[in-house]
């Protein structure tokens, strides 16, 4: 079972400077992350399908996960 | 001039005289226009020691090569001056459409110099320049006033508003316009109403100049498509800047109770999601944007329009009150904007006070009889509007934090949070160096515009206190404020992560003079030093004392959320100075030294 | 072929206008284009934008037959004929019919190049086929 990881710009340099990643579904977002080595607590926003998810969401088959850090802030 | 609009406008509202002169090449060249053109003026014409509320003060209003161009982003209006609230300098940016008007009338910058005798409004119809009689909009709120002029002039016109606020002179009134955007910070609106001009009202229909035409169009059009292939560029424009609102609560940066926290246990019914789903109705841009961050907003309940509460005053007038409901946000939000007060610094405002009648140092006998506890949406809103107006509990809150707690005492001004003066926008920063020295260093007081790393302080260590993080601020703060001087916007690089070398070919293309971003971040660091010299001018004694924060953030940990227990210790607060000054090229007291001056082609200017 | 716009998703930035003088004149100036960006503001808080739908009605009155058809079927003004005489502009259902001759010589309107499609970030602005081509 997998799924898609998208990443804003400004990680990609946690993915050998790609910007998607297929990881396996059925964990929360939060420890997916963590053994992608981008520290959870750098990501601003998870996006599922237009919607906002906390990091505690768990990863679905077929999802494609959008995850934003705020790299420039505001 | 290729993507200039050619002319200086000054207005001396003393005598009435109006004259019009060829904007100086040289000036351009070596300040580019927006905020640079706005430190050269400030520092050459305003004398040393002049009453910010006087008439030597003056009010310079600048777009940039970048204004009402076809380039994302295009929409930004610098409006700098000796600010009543801090001594020091004051640069306010302004988005919306009236930086792109302002070179449609075949101008660069409008200089407001003197004082008017009686309340007029600046009337810029291409060449038409007239001072006309405000009377009939003085004492309006900016939305009415806002309205009624575009009723009277035409859609056409941009208008650039002052509210009640800015008639009393309030420390930190702004700017409005367009219903929505401010010029807000560091009280650019109570010079304008000192000066009593009430707005600017301006049309113009001429052509902007363009070195190479078809270059420009290509390569504006490949900007707009590195924006539209933007992988964020929905989400962006869903959410705008409250896209951090709950990120910071997590990470303890978002403002709560006076910054005795960085995390808000009610902080739910202030996330982005929410307030989408609650009150917003349109995404609104400023000219040329594509990616439109203003969240035009109903509220139900209170039944008013607004543009916001974009992050700053969901902060500020949010969790750092206390409240936790974004309707009465919304509403806080309009109430400032009609009255036309700074929402970042009425926040701090309202939150010490707040703090001030927890502790008992003040009662209800001394607020004006109000319950003054965190989370009181009524007293809130009252608060705002006695601001405003210097009316009663307001008229001590109207100087800002740093004068009401000097004139209160009793230990205040110790959770006053504010840098040189200006009070602190909403990044809590008890444990996060680079942002704290990024705060202690902006060159207008407490904002977070000119450098912003709080992701880079996760992502390298909150506490880390190395030359690569003070490094970084400088860097930052040389590089995103030339978006100021180029009269546009920096959200589309700094939130889209477009390439920023894009926007070099269209630069080129439109003022026939190649620059790289090393030529920009040079032109950054000239103005920064510049207005660095303008504080030591300004501010007798002006040393590093006016680079410490508040002790807050050195001397409160937090008791509770994501920063509970931590920190900044004083002495690495003075470790991050010692290293600033030194990659700045400043003395130990953090003052530019000649040889840094001279680098950078300043000596004449400040001599 | 016409232009299409989703009001709803226009956010008033006028990009698309700035484009549209750019092609029609080679200048930077939206006062010169062939769409309208209406606010409504502050209340109801939206943008309505005002399109050339293509209907042909300024070319049926132009005395000079200066509106044409151009290479797309759209409906273009050729400056050389054009005598700014204003009959075309009343006709104009959407009020996107423009002469203004201290600004241009000749009358101007969208000759659907698209350029503002390209520009408008949030997609309000599509071409595309009309929905009741009338024959």
């Amino acid at each position: 079972m997998t799924a898609i990881i998208q990443t804003s710009s400004g990680l990609k340099s946690y993915l050998d400077g790609k910007g998607e990643f297929e990881v396996i579904a059925g964990r929360t977002v939060f420890d997916t992350l963590v053994d992608l080595n981008i520290k959870p607590e750098l990501i601003a926003l998870v996006v599922v399908a237009g919607e906002q998810k906390s990091k505690d969401y768990v990863i679905q088959e077929n999802d494609i996960v959008k995850v934003m850090a705020v790299i420039g802030g505001g | 001039m290729n993507g200039y609009g050619g002319k200086i406008l000054r207005v001396n509202l003393t005598t009435g005289k109006i004259t019009k002169e060829q904007t100086p090449i040289d000036v351009a060249r070596d300040f580019i226009g927006g905020r640079g053109f706005g430190a050269y003026f400030l520092y050459k014409e305003v004398p040393r020691g002049a009453d910010p509320l006087g008439p030597d003060n003056k009010l310079i209003i600048s777009s940039g090569p970048m204004s009402g161009l076809m380039i994302p982003g295009a929409g930004k209006c610098d409006f700098t001056t000796k600010s009543p609230l801090t001594g020091g300098y004051a640069s306010a940016s302004m988005g919306g459409h009236f930086t792109a008007e302002i070179k449609y009338a075949g101008l660069d910058s409008i200089i407001l110099e003197g004082i008017s005798s009686k309340p007029v409004f600046l009337f810029i119809d291409n060449d038409r320049v007239e001072l006309r009689d405000a009377s009939e909009y003085w004492g309006k709120g900016t939305i009415a006033a806002e309205k009624q002029f575009k009723e009277k002039f035409g859609e056409e016109f941009q208008v650039a508003v002052i509210g009640p606020g800015g008639e009393n002179v309030v420390s930190y009134a702004c700017i409005n316009h367009d219903f929505g955007r401010q010029a807000g910070r560091g009280g650019v609106g109570a010079v304008m109403g000192v000066k009593k001009v009430k707005a600017i009202v301006i049309h113009g229909s001429k052509s902007i100049p363009v070195a190479d035409v078809n270059a420009y169009r290509v390569a504006g059009k490949a900007l707009y498509k590195a924006c539209k292939d933007a992988s964020f560029l929905q989400e962006w424009i869903r959410y705008g800047t409250t896209v951090v609102t709950s990120w910071c609560d997590e990470v303890g940066a978002l403002p709560t109770r006076n910054f005795s926290a960085g995390s808000f246990e009610d902080g739910k019914g202030l996330y982005a999601p929410v307030m989408r789903e609650k009150i917003v109705i349109t995404d609104k841009g400023c000219f040329g944007c594509p990616s439109p961050c203003g969240k035009y907003s109903r509220s139900k309940k209170y039944g008013s329009y607004v543009e916001g509460p974009e992050y700053e005053t969901i902060g500020l007038l949010g969790s750092n009150l206390g409240i936790s409901d974004i309707e009465a946000v919304a509403q806080a939000n309009l109430l400032a904007d009609d009255a036309g007060i700074d929402t970042i610094s009425a926040g701090n405002a309202i939150g010490w006070a707040m703090e001030c009648y927890e502790k008992g140092i003040l009662t209800s006998k001394d607020t004006d009889g109000y319950d003054l506890h965190f989370g009181n949406i009524e007293a809130t809103f009252d608060l705002i509007g006695k601001i405003a107006r210097k009316e009663g509990f307001g008229a001590l809150l109207a100087d800002g934090v740093k004068k009401a707690s000097q004139k209160i005492g009793k230990g205040t001004d110790k959770f006053a949070i504010h840098v040189k003066g200006m009070e602190q926008s909403a990044y809590a920063t008890h444990n996060a160096t680079a942002m704290l020295l990024a705060y202690m260093t902006c060159d207008v007081g407490a904002h977070h515009n000119r450098s912003w790393a709080i992701t880079y302080d996760l992502q390298v260590g909150r506490d880390l206190v190395v030359p690569e993080k003070v490094a970084r601020v400088i860097w930052l703060q040389n590089f995103r404020p030339m978006f100021d001087v180029l009269g546009g916007c920096r959200l589309q690089w700094v939130e889209l992560g477009i390439e920023r070398d894009l926007y070099i070919a269209a630069l080129d293309a439109i003022t026939g003079i190649h620059r790289d971003w090393n030529d920009y971040e040079m032109v950054g660091d000239r103005i920064w030093n510049l207005t660095r010299m303008f504080w030591a001018r300004e501010i007798d004694g002006f040393d590093r004392r006016y680079d410490i924060p508040s002790p807050r953030f050195y001397e409160e940990a937090p008791e509770s959320g994501a920063t509970k227990g931590q920190i900044t210790k004083i002495e690495d607060v003075h470790r991050l100075l010692d290293m600033y000054y030194e990659q700045r090229g400043w003395s130990k007291n953090g003052l530019p030294t000649s040889e840094r001056l001279a680098s950078l082609n300043l000596s004449e200017l400040v001599a | 072929m016409r232009l299409y716009v989703d009001n709803s998703k226009c956010s008033g930035c006028n990009a698309c206008r700035v484009a549209c003088s750019l092609n029609l004149f080679n200048e930077n100036n939206p006062k010169k284009s062939a769409l309208l960006v209406l606010p409504h503001f502050p209340s109801p808080g939206v943008y309505e934008v005002k399109v050339c739908t293509q209907c042909g009605d300024c070319a049926a009155v132009c005395p000079d037959e200066a509106i044409k058809q151009n290479a797309k079927g759209a409906w273009y003004v050729d400056f050389e004929e054009c005598s700014l005489c204003e009959a075309c502009v009343p006709e104009c259902p959407e009020g996107v019919m423009f002469v203004k001759g201290e600004l241009a010589t000749a009358a101007w309107k969208c000759d659907l190049c698209g350029d503002c499609v390209d520009v408008c970030g949030t997609s309000a602005l599509w071409i595309s086929e009309k929905e009741n081509a009338v024959a």
